[in-house]
C-alpha cells in the first residue's frame, strides 16, 4: 500500500517537475514573433468567440505578433492584475474600467502610448471617449467599449395599468407617480427598482444639479441640498414601489429575474441586458432615464491599456487600438450587442439600431448627450464601498438620508485627506 | 422508545444535512429563467440535464477535471506521506527543540492565506515558476493541519506497541511503516479526505498563479462562469454538483476503510 | 474509575528520556530524525515560512501592489491600532467564534455519539451529515440566504405560523452575525463529528465493557471514559476551530461582504479587502500579524492548559 503511494507520489512529482521546466514566457517565438499576452474580465464567458475573432482579424494584418488572450471574472480581475503586476509579470496589455483606470496610471504602471504610437497617432475615436483615458496630458490608455444606462419598462404592465409608457421627457416625479399606480403588492408587482448604490447615486446627483466632488477634487461635495434630493429620490423608494433589502433577501439576479417575470414595471439598467431579455414572453421597451434639475446617464468605459514594463510598446499599441477602434472590432461589438465601441463614425454604429429589439435602440445614443461620469480619486474602492454602505443604512431605515450622506462625506474627506 | 428518538433525531439532523445538496442538484437540472424562483420549485417543468451540457460546453470541461483529478491525488498522496512522518517524529522522536518546531508548524496555520498570496507570488517569480502546475501543487505539499491531526492520532497508540517492535530490533523507518500506520489508519482516512478537498477546493492561490487556460483547476473554470453581468445559476450549480462528487467518491471509499481498519487491527 | 489508569502503561515508561548513546549512535539518531521531518519541513520553509517573513516585510511598508514598496516602519501597525475599523474586526471575529465554537463542539459531539453506536445506515448518515462539509460554500451560502430569506424564506415562514415574527436575518445588522455562525456551524457539524468519531473508535471496547461490569452508569462512562480518552480529538478540533475561527472569511465573503453596515467585517475579510480592493497591501500584512499575535497567543494558552485534561495513551 505504501509502496503505490509512493510510487505514485514518485510519478507525479516528475510529471509536475517536467511542466515547470516548460514555462511558457513572453520572449519571442521562432521567426523572431511576437508573444503578446491580452488580459481581460470582459469577454468571458459569453463573447470569447468574438474576441478570438478580433484576435484572428489583427494576426491578419500583423503576422508577426501573436496575441495570447487570458481571462478571468470581473470580481477576481484585479486580484489577478495586481499579484502579476507586484510580481513583474504583468500581461502586456490588460483591460482596464474607468474607475480604476487613474490608480493604475497614477502608479505609473501603465505604458505612456504616446511614446510608441510614432505618427500613427488615434483616430476615429469619439473626441470625449478618448480624452477619459487620459492623466496628466498623456495618453495611457485607449478606450476599447462603453454602455449605458437606461430605463427599461414593461410595456404590457403600464398598459394593463392603464398608464401613459415614460417618453424621453420624464422627469423622477413622473416616474415616481407612475410607479405608485403600477406597483400592486398582492400580485407582487413592482414599479420600480433601482439600487440604492454608489453608482446610482452618483448620477442621480447630477440628475438634481448636484456634484459630488469640489473641483480640485479634494473635497467632497455631495452633502449638500442636491444630494439629500438624490439620496431621498433613491431611498424613498425602497418598500414602496421597489421590494427591500430584506424582500430582496440577497438573492442573485433579484432584479433581472423580477423583470424576466413580468413582475417589475420600470427597471434601471445597463444596455447589456439587451442580448438576456430577447425571448422574454412580453413586450418591453427603453428610454432615456428621467432627469430632475437636468438629464445625466451613467456610462460605464473600458479602455485597453499597455504595461509600463512590456517589452514590446510597438505591438501593444498596434493592438490596442485594433482592439478599441478598427472596423472588425467595431462591428464585431455590435453585431454580438457586446457592448458599443467607442468609434465617431456614425455609419458603423448605424448598425447597432437595426437590431429590431428593443425598437428605442436610439435612446442609447440620446443617452449620451449627457452623460455623468463617476467621480474617480486615488482610493476608489473604499469610497465606493463607504458611500454604498451609508446609503444601505439610509435605505433600511437605520440611518435618516442626512446623517447617512454626513457620515459618507466625512468618510470620504478622510480617504481624499 | 429511547431508540426511536434517537432514530428521529438522526433522520431529521439527516434531512436538514441533505438539504443543500438536494436544492443544488434540482436547481442545476431545472430550465433558465425558473431557476431560484421564490418560493423555489422542487418539480421545475422541463428539467432536464441542458445546464450540464452547457457545462460541458462552456470550458474544456474534461481538461480541467483531469487537472483538478490528478493535482488533487498527488497533493492528497504527498501530504498523507510528508505528515504522517513528520507526525511520528513529533510524537515518537524526542529531540532537542521538538515543541519549538512543533509550535513553528502550528503558526503557519494562524496567517491568513490572503498576506501569503503576494510573497508567493513573487517567489515563484523568481524561480520562474509561474504559471505551471508545481507552482499550484508545491504549497500544499507540507501540511502543518495534517502534522498536528496525525500526531494527536500516533500519541492515543498505547506506547506498548511500538515498545515490543523496538525490543525485536526494529528500526523506527520500520515501527513506522508496519506498527504505527497500520494503527492510525482512521486518521489517516480522514485526513485524506481533508487534504484531498483542500487542494480540490483551492481557489485563491491557483487563480493568481495560473494563467494558461490548459493548466486551470475546476475551481477557475467553475468562476469563470459567473460572468461579469449574468449568472446562470443552474450551470453554476451543476458545476457544483461535479465538483462535489469526486470528494463524495473518496469520502465513501475512505469510510469503508475506516471501518474495515477497525476491525483487523482488533481494537474495537 | 480507576480502569482506565489501571490499563494504561506505567508512567516511567511514558517519559523515559531516551537511553544514553554513543556519538555514531546520535548522528544515526538524529539522520532518522532528519529523514522523518525533512519531507515536511522543507517545503513548509519554501512555501510557507518565507512567504510568512515576505509579508512581515510588505508589513513594514506601504504598498499598493502597484507601486515600489516604501518604509514605513511600524508606522502600519501604530495606524491600525488607531483605527476603528480593526477594533470592529476583531471584535467581529470574536463574536463569531463566541457563538460559532460552543454550537460546532456540542452537535459535533453529539452526532458522533449517536453515530458511533451500532444502528441501522449507520454509514449512510455519516455520508449524509459529512455532505455539507464537501459542499462548496458558494453553493451553501446561496441556500442559507434563501432559507433566511426575510421575506420568503423557509425559516421565517416556520417561526410565522409559530406566531413569531421573523428577524431580517442576514440583511439586519442585528442578526447578520448569528445568521453566519448557524450557517457555519452547521456546515462544520460533520467535520467535527468525523475527527469525534475517530478518536471514539481509537478507545478500545474492552474498557466500556470492564466499566459496564463494573455496574457504571451511562453518563458515568461518558464522563470517565469517553471525555477524558477523548481529550486528545477534543484538543485537536478545539485549536483547530480556534485558529480557523480567527481567519473565518469564505462564508462571510459570500453571504455578506462584511455587510449590512459592516456588522459583519471580520479580520480576514478586512485583510483581503486591504490587500486587492483598496491598494493597502502594507497595512493588510500588518493587520494578518495583528490577528496571528492574538490566534499564537490563544493557541500558547491551549497548549499550555493541555496537561491539565489532555489524556495521552
Amino acid at each position: 500500500m505504501k509502496k503505490t503511494i509512493a510510487l505514485l507520489a514518485l510519478a507525479v512529482l516528475a510529471t509536475a517537475c517536467s511542466q515547470g521546466s516548460a514555462t511558457r514566457d513572453t520572449t519571442p517565438a521562432e521567426g523572431g514573433k511576437v508573444t503578446l499576452r491580452y488580459f481581460t474580465f470582459s469577454a468571458a464567458p459569453d463573447h470569447e468567440k468574438d474576441l478570438d475573432k478580433i484576435v484572428q482579424a489583427f494576426e491578419k494584418e500583423n503576422p508577426k505578433v501573436d496575441v495570447v488572450v487570458e481571462t478571468a471574472p470581473y470580481d477576481q480581475y484585479f486580484t489577478k492584475l495586481q499579484t502579476s503586476i507586484a510580481g513583474g509579470t504583468a500581461p502586456d496589455t490588460f483591460e482596464l474600467n474607468y474607475e480604476n483606470f487613474v490608480t493604475y496610471a497614477s502608479a505609473g504602471s501603465l505604458l505612456d502610448l504616446g511614446t510608441v504610437a510614432g505618427d500613427t497617432a488615434p483616430t476615429g475615436f469619439a473626441e470625449e471617449s478618448l480624452n477619459s483615458f487620459k492623466h496628466a496630458g498623456k495618453q495611457f490608455a485607449l478606450p476599447a467599449s462603453f454602455s449605458t444606462v437606461v430605463l427599461f419598462y414593461n410595456k404590457e404592465l403600464f398598459e394593463k395599468a392603464g398608464v401613459a409608457l415614460p417618453t424621453a421627457d420624464w422627469t423622477w416625479a413622473d416616474e415616481q407617480a407612475a410607479a405608485e399606480k403600477l406597483t400592486d403588492k398582492k400580485a407582487k408587482v413592482y414599479g420600480d427598482f433601482q439600487p440604492v448604490q454608489f453608482f446610482e447615486f452618483y448620477k442621480a446627483l447630477k440628475q438634481a444639479g448636484g456634484t459630488f466632488l469640489s473641483d480640485d477634487g479634494k473635497k467632497s461635495t455631495f452633502n449638500s441640498p442636491e444630494g439629500v434630493k438624490a439620496a431621498t429620490w433613491l431611498v424613498s423608494k425602497v418598500g414602496k414601489t421597489m421590494p427591500t433589502e430584506a424582500e430582496i433577501g440577497g438573492t442573485a439576479d433579484y432584479d433581472t429575474n423580477l423583470f424576466k417575470s413580468g413582475k417589475l414595471a420600470m427597471w434601471h439598467n445597463g444596455i447589456w441586458q439587451f442580448a438576456g431579455l430577447k425571448d422574454v414572453p412580453f413586450e418591453w421597451d427603453v428610454v432615456v432615464e428621467p432627469g430632475d434639475a437636468t438629464k445625466a446617464s451613467a456610462v460605464f468605459h473600458n479602455s485597453v491599456a499597455a504595461s509600463a514594463g512590456t517589452k514590446h510598446g510597438k505591438e501593444a499599441y498596434a493592438w490596442a487600438k485594433f482592439l478599441a477602434s478598427s472596423n472588425v472590432a467595431a462591428t464585431t461589438r455590435i453585431e454580438s450587442s457586446w457592448e458599443l465601441p467607442p468609434v465617431s463614425d456614425q455609419a458603423v454604429l448605424d448598425g447597432y439600431l437595426k437590431d429590431p429589439k428593443p425598437a428605442n435602440r436610439q435612446a442609447v445614443f440620446d443617452s449620451l448627450k449627457s452623460i455623468a461620469l463617476p467621480p474617480v480619486i486615488k482610493r476608489q474602492q473604499e469610497m465606493q464601498d463607504a458611500v454604498t454602505q451609508e446609503l444601505g443604512n439610509a435605505a433600511a431605515g437605520r440611518a435618516t438620508v442626512q446623517e447617512a450622506l454626513t457620515a459618507a462625506a466625512a468618510k470620504v474627506d478622510a480617504l481624499l485627506g | 422508545m429511547a431508540k426511536a428518538l434517537k432514530y428521529l433525531v438522526v433522520v431529521a439532523g439527516a434531512l436538514v444535512m441533505l438539504f443543500p445538496f438536494a436544492w443544488a442538484v434540482i436547481t442545476s437540472l431545472t430550465p433558465d429563467g425558473a431557476v431560484l424562483a421564490s418560493p423555489p420549485d422542487f418539480t421545475p417543468e422541463g428539467a432536464g440535464l441542458g445546464a450540464y451540457e452547457r457545462l460541458l460546453e462552456a470550458m474544456p470541461f474534461w481538461r480541467i477535471l483531469a487537472n483538478s483529478l490528478w493535482i488533487g491525488l498527488a497533493s492528497t498522496a504527498l501530504q498523507l506521506i510528508t505528515s504522517a512522518m513528520a507526525a511520528y517524529a513529533f510524537a515518537r522522536l524526542p529531540f532537542p527543540g521538538r515543541g519549538a518546531l512543533f509550535a513553528v508548524y502550528l503558526a503557519t496555520l494562524m496567517v491568513p492565506l490572503q498576506v501569503l498570496i503576494v510573497p508567493l507570488f513573487i517567489e515563484m517569480r523568481t524561480f520562474q515558476l509561474t504559471d505551471t502546475y508545481f507552482a499550484v501543487l508545491a504549497p500544499t505539499v507540507a501540511s502543518a493541519f495534517g502534522v498536528f491531526l496525525l500526531r494527536q492520532a500516533i500519541q492515543q497508540v498505547p506506547r506498548e506497541f511500538d515498545e515490543a517492535a523496538v525490543l525485536d530490533g526494529a528500526g523506527h523507518l520500520r515501527i513506522f511503516a508496519f506498527v504505527v500506520l497500520p494503527l492510525i489508519r482512521p486518521a489517516l482516512a480522514t485526513f485524506a479526505i481533508f487534504a484531498f478537498m483542500a487542494s480540490w477546493n483551492s481557489y485563491l492561490w491557483p487563480l493568481v498563479i495560473l494563467r494558461s487556460p490548459e493548466f486551470f483547476t475546476l475551481p477557475l473554470g467553475l468562476a469563470e462562469l459567473h460572468g461579469r453581468f449574468t449568472t446562470e445559476w443552474n450551470v453554476v450549480m451543476a458545476g457544483s454538483v461535479v465538483s462535489v462528487v469526486p470528494i463524495l467518491i473518496l469520502y465513501l471509499f475512505a469510510q469503508k476503510h475506516v471501518i474495515a481498519s477497525v476491525a483487523q487491527s482488533g481494537l474495537k | 474509575m480507576s480502569l482506565a489508569t489501571e490499563q494504561a502503561p506505567p508512567q516511567v515508561r511514558r517519559h523515559a528520556a531516551p537511553p544514553r548513546r554513543t556519538a555514531g549512535q546520535r548522528w544515526r539518531y538524529a539522520g532518522t530524525v532528519a529523514i522523518f521531518l525533512l519531507p515536511s519541513l522543507i517545503p513548509l520553509t519554501l512555501f510557507t515560512l518565507v512567504p510568512m517573513a515576505g509579508s512581515l516585510w510588505v508589513s513594514l511598508h506601504e504598498w499598493d501592489l502597484l507601486q515600489p514598496m516604501r518604509w514605513v516602519g511600524l508606522a502600519n501597525y501604530v495606524e491600525l491600532l488607531g483605527e476603528e475599523e480593526t477594533r470592529a474586526a476583531f471584535l467581529h471575529t470574536l463574536y463569531f467564534i463566541a457563538g460559532y465554537l460552543p454550537l460546532v463542539y456540542a452537535g459535533g459531539l453529539g452526532l458522533a455519539m449517536l453515530l458511533n453506536r451500532a444502528m441501522k445506515g449507520r454509514n449512510l448518515f455519516r455520508a449524509v451529515y459529512f455532505l455539507p462539509v464537501i459542499t462548496s460554500w458558494v453553493v451553501v451560502a446561496l441556500m442559507w440566504k434563501w432559507l433566511l430569506n426575510p421575506a420568503s424564506g423557509i425559516v421565517n415562514w416556520a417561526l410565522g405560523l409559530l406566531g413569531i415574527d421573523g428577524p431580517g436575518w442576514w440583511t439586519d445588522p442585528t442578526w447578520a452575525m448569528p445568521s453566519i455562525i448557524l450557517a457555519s456551524a452547521w456546515k462544520d457539524l460533520g467535520f467535527v463529528m468525523i475527527i469525534l468519531l475517530a478518536g471514539l473508535q481509537a478507545i478500545p471496547g474492552e474498557y466500556h465493557e470492564a466499566a459496564r461490569v463494573d455496574g457504571a452508569s451511562a453518563w458515568q462512562r461518558f464522563r470517565s471514559i469517553t471525555l477524558p480518552l477523548l481529550s486528545p480529538s477534543t484538543f485537536f478540533v478545539v485549536v483547530i476551530s480556534l485558529i480557523n475561527g480567527f481567519q473565518v472569511f469564505d462564508q462571510v465573503h459570500v453571504m455578506t461582504g462584511g455587510g449590512p453596515g459592516g456588522a459583519t467585517q471580520v479580520a480576514v475579510e478586512q485583510v483581503y479587502k486591504m490587500t486587492f480592493e483598496y491598494g493597502r497591501a502594507g497595512a493588510a500584512s500588518a493587520l494578518s500579524w495583528l490577528l496571528f499575535a492574538v490566534v499564537l497567543l490563544v493557541t500558547l494558552v491551549q497548549v499550555r492548559g493541555q496537561r491539565r485534561w489532555v489524556n495521552y495513551g
